[in-house]
């Protein structure tokens, strides 16, 4: 069982000013550690086109490490282009996951395109960064993990890891489309690729999560830590439709696993709901947890899947 | 080369085509049986918002290609549910018989909205000799990837030892080469081999050089053994206003290769071109080269890309 103490929202977008692209939402948190400071990375989206229509890009907020709820810096510019005219990420980049290679950070992200007969498709995409994760070049025009026998459409989410030499990527992949009277719904499932070199990935095609709620329960933000000798996973789950009803939108799951392959889905055990009131009342989303300086945190979005920002939550209590 | 054209054998709007389709038979590609010769092609059924599905259907003919002894009434294959690769057409369409079973390659095509379309390539499996294919799979065995970014399509496949070779195009580019019309794309001929034929590794570069400079377009190989040399005959054409100039419209194109890896090309031994004033005065399209009972022929796509159907050639002299 895990206790969390909610510390509050500590970053919100709508409050940053001189940034056209970012004016809302701050989706997917995660972190890369520095000496001086935590870097958050997020997806940030500018006001919607015309058409109600949103694309969205990946930035940073800086937090004082020994202060987190303290900004030192805002990315002033997107830290990874939107593709070009035609590529699976011309219109959105979410989310994005980072992790370190020697002197580099490699970034793994969505890549977010529009369909005709679906809203969008996603396949994940990988870039380098040369300055400490300030900006990313692309590796390719074309995604790392797009469509495959195992996984039809809509690959997404990625979660980046390393355990001992091996890669390892938490995904999302669509498993079927609801046609929903003309507004299709995805229905998405997590999933696990390993690589020997963060490039040339193994796929296998495997939900291994369960499901619970329902058969079409959606599942995102596969975020695996290392704790305690066993493997963590945080994740949120929605109904398929309906799901802007608070009762149906997304709430925090949990499993455990001893070999990454086999897993125990236990939500009972996450330590974490909605409040009864405030920023979070409605919906919690996105989790991400990581260690610093001997205690484990989980940055996480709230209502509205991260419009109005992200949290904190510290670990107060771990019971096996 | 030189190709005796031996005229156009079938033309859809002369008969009841199933599906709903109405015209085009493109991509023609012959399955030889003991005493008849099955050509697969694909035609398009038209929505009420006017666009386009291309289904897959066949010809029987007799072995002298004189007479149509059957024409397919059912579903060859289903097109791919709601977000597929394939929900919007399959087209081309490549058989190869393997043991019992005869595989076939399918490139699958789904619409977009900021380019009209992205495809990828499919595996199905038939079982009753061709007459219909099961999918192995909702999703695609070759789709996008890092330095293949889009519109992966055109399989060619063989078997050469134990090996599966395949011949196919990748997207490069979309571009508004005109003003005020959609985006035009650059496609590139590419090859790949497997062990199993759906495991698929690329050799990840351009194996047939440009005649018309970096925006040529480069479609439809198909390779043929003859003479201790692989001859690969393909279409290529003009990136932008191929549709209505004759000049810019597709010419097929020939390379040929002692090894697989280094193609030679010399569109000047191709030997087919387009007639003075006929069915194919306009373009040359999506050639399939095939031996059948001792004699080479190419099956292949005239003026409007076969809408008004295909035609045949023989080989009279294959000396290069």
């Amino acid at each position: 069982m895990f206790r969390w103490n909610k510390l509050g929202k500590i970053f919100d977008p709508t409050q940053i000013k001189d940034r056209s692209w970012m004016k809302e939402f701050a989706q997917a948190p995660c972190t890369l550690i520095f000496d001086k400071f935590v870097r958050v990375y997020f997806s940030c989206r500018p006001l919607p086109d015309e058409n109600g229509q949103y694309v969205s890009y990946a930035a940073y907020v800086d937090m004082n490490r020994y202060d987190l709820s303290e900004i030192i810096d805002v990315a002033q510019n997107p830290i990874l282009e939107l593709g070009e005219l035609g590529t699976f990420d011309e219109f959105g980049t979410y989310p994005i996951s980072v992790i370190r290679k020697g002197k580099e950070v490699l970034a793994y992200y969505g890549g977010w395109t529009r369909c005709e007969s679906v809203p969008f498709t996603v396949a994940i995409g990988a870039a380098v960064s040369h300055n400490g994760g300030k900006s990313f070049t692309k590796l390719g025009k074309g995604p790392i993990l797009s469509s495959n026998v195992h996984d039809p459409f809509v690959l997404s989410g990625p979660k980046i890891r390393r355990f001992g030499d091996r890669w390892y990527l938490w995904y999302v992949v669509g498993t079927k489309w609801l046609a929903n009277n003309g507004k299709p719904e995805a229905v998405y499932k997590i999933r696990m690729a390993s690589s020997d070199d963060g490039l040339n990935w193994i796929r296998d095609g495997r939900d291994i999560i369960e499901s619970r709620i329902e058969e079409n329960e959606c599942q995102a933000s596969p975020d695996v830590f290392f704790y305690k000798n066993r493997y963590h996973m945080f994740f949120c789950y929605k109904y398929a439709l309906d799901f802007r009803n608070n009762e149906r939108g997304y709430r925090i799951g949990y499993a455990v696993s001893d070999d990454m392959v086999h897993w125990h889905r236990d939500d009972a055990r996450a330590g974490i709901d909605i409040s009864t009131e405030g920023w979070d009342d409605q919906s919690i989303a996105y989790p991400h947890v990581f260690e610093l300086d001997n205690s484990i945190y989980m940055l996480y979005l709230g209502n509205q899947v991260g419009r109005f920002g992200f949290g904190l939550a510290k670990l107060e209590e771990y019971k096996p | 080369m030189k190709w005796k054209k031996l005229g156009k054998i079938f033309d859809p709007t002369d008969y009841k085509l199933a599906d709903n389709c109405v015209e085009y038979a493109q991509s023609p590609q012959a399955l030889i049986f003991d005493d008849f010769v099955r050509i697969y092609f694909s035609t398009r059924e038209r929505e009420q918002t006017g666009k386009y599905l291309s289904h897959v259907s066949f010809i029987d003919m007799t072995k002298d290609f004189r007479e149509i002894i059957n024409i397919s009434t059912g579903t060859v294959i289903e097109l791919g549910g709601l977000g597929c690769f394939d929900e919007h057409g399959i087209f081309p369409f490549n058989m190869l018989r393997d043991k019992d079973r005869v595989l076939a390659y399918t490139t699958g095509w789904n619409r977009k909205v900021s380019v009209s379309v992205d495809a990828s390539i499919g595996l199905a499996i038939s079982n009753d000799n061709g007459l219909t294919f099961q999918k192995i799979a909702e999703g695609p065995v070759l789709s996008s990837s890092l330095h293949e970014p889009f519109l992966v399509g055109d399989a060619f496949v063989a078997l050469y030892g134990d090996t599966y070779h395949m011949w196919y195009i990748h997207g490069t580019k979309w571009a508004r080469f005109t003003k005020d019309e959609a985006p035009d794309r650059v496609y590139k001929i590419a090859h790949a081999t497997s062990n199993d034929g759906i495991s698929w590794q690329r050799e990840g570069r351009q194996i047939i050089t440009d005649k018309l400079g970096p925006d040529e377009c480069q479609a439809l190989p198909t390779v043929i053994f003859l003479n201790d040399q692989y001859h690969m005959f393909f279409c290529y054409r003009r990136v932008d206003g191929f549709r209505k100039n004759r000049d810019r419209g597709y010419r097929i194109g020939y390379a040929f290769s002692d090894d697989f890896k280094n193609w030679i090309r010399n569109d000047d031994e191709a030997g087919i071109d387009v007639s003075e004033d006929d069915w194919d005065s306009d373009m040359l399209c999506y050639p399939h080269v095939f031996n059948c009972d001792g004699k080479i022929y190419m099956l292949y796509n005239g003026n409007e890309f076969g809408r008004f159907g295909f035609g045949l050639a023989v080989l009279e002299d294959d000396t290069n």
